[in-house]
């Protein structure tokens, strides 16, 4: 799952390894984007809650265990998702904050939005960070679903 | 009136910044603000120029909860881009983004990213997700916000 790099992590070589993780992202290489992240790499994607009627699911955990499912989810149901990154900042404590447009047109349903073959492209804000290994070891998104709903024709808040 | 703050580093100011939000202090807010700052509020579609835009923005939230607490949790420094995280949560006591006040409360995720120059703010892009901002205010579908 992890690559090893003998580099010394600086503020560049930190936003290298987010940029090939959004090269990799942008070709579908889910597999090559973990392996960019530690084992145990942490995930959130603040955005993500599903209300049921006793529990809400959200959308944080590990890369591993929800990041890697919903990467994959993502593509199977936008088999275009592509993204676009405006900027890319980093510091020498492995901190990276990428401003990004994802999008993509919809072919299967995603979360509680049917097919209608729609395209939606939303703003996102990422902050990584990544470890003196060069590994990314936390994902962190923000975004407004409510836009991406929007946009694919679902009206409904749930 | 509004309170110049002097600082010296670009943390300093957003921390600054955020302070007086916090304190539901906007004066002081903005006067750590470029007058043509560029405001960009993506769950509202926003993107202007000017400090008035950002006085807007921030009124129409302290206004509209009026027992608003905001919580930073990690801000983040890269270079002149500073990224505060930070929970804002508040009891609603009036219509805020087209949603009818029905005295739900909010709690809400939030990044903001600021540019600072020269001790002042000349960028903020903010990011939260306006699908949970109505689910906690009770409204249930986009075209029609404004009923419960």
């Amino acid at each position: 799952m992890t690559e090893t790099t003998q580099r010394p992590r600086t503020a560049e070589s930190a936003a290298g390894v987010v940029t090939e993780f959004f090269d990799r992202y942008r070709a579908h290489d889910v597999h090559g984007m973990t392996d960019l992240c530690s084992i145990n790499a942490d995930f959130s994607y603040v955005p993500v809650e599903i209300w049921g009627k006793q529990r809400v699911l959200r959308g944080d955990g590990k890369v591993s265990t929800v990041g890697k499912p919903l990467w994959t989810g993502l593509i199977a149901s936008f088999p275009n998702l592509s993204n676009t990154v405006h900027s890319i900042t980093s510091n020498d404590d492995g901190d990276v904050v990428v401003q990004a447009d994802i999008e993509g047109t919809q072919q299967l349903a995603w979360g509680l939005i049917t097919p209608a073959g729609r395209h939606y492209r939303e703003p996102h804000l990422f902050i990584f960070h990544v470890g003196p290994d060069l590994l990314i070891d936390s994902i962190t998104a923000y975004w407004n679903d409510a836009g991406i709903s929007q946009q694919l024709g679902h009206t409904e808040v749930d | 009136m509004t309170t110049p703050v002097t600082t010296s580093t670009p943390t300093q100011t957003v921390q600054a910044f955020l302070d007086a939000v916090a304190r539901h202090d906007i004066d002081s807010a903005i006067a750590l603000v470029d007058p043509r700052v560029a405001v960009t509020i993506h769950p509202f579609g926003l993107y202007e120029g000017g400090a008035d835009v950002l006085r807007t923005v921030l009124a129409d939230l302290v206004r509209a909860f009026p027992d608003l607490v905001i919580s930073v949790s990690r801000v983040i420094a890269t270079g002149e881009v500073v990224t505060a995280l930070f929970k804002a949560e508040g009891t609603q006591a009036a219509d805020y983004a087209g949603a009818i006040n029905q005295e739900k409360h909010l709690d809400i995720d939030q990044a903001w990213r600021f540019v600072t120059r020269g001790g002042l703010i000349t960028e903020v892009a903010a990011y939260w997700c306006q699908a949970q901002l109505y689910r906690r205010l009770a409204v249930k579908r986009y075209d029609e916000i404004a009923i419960a």
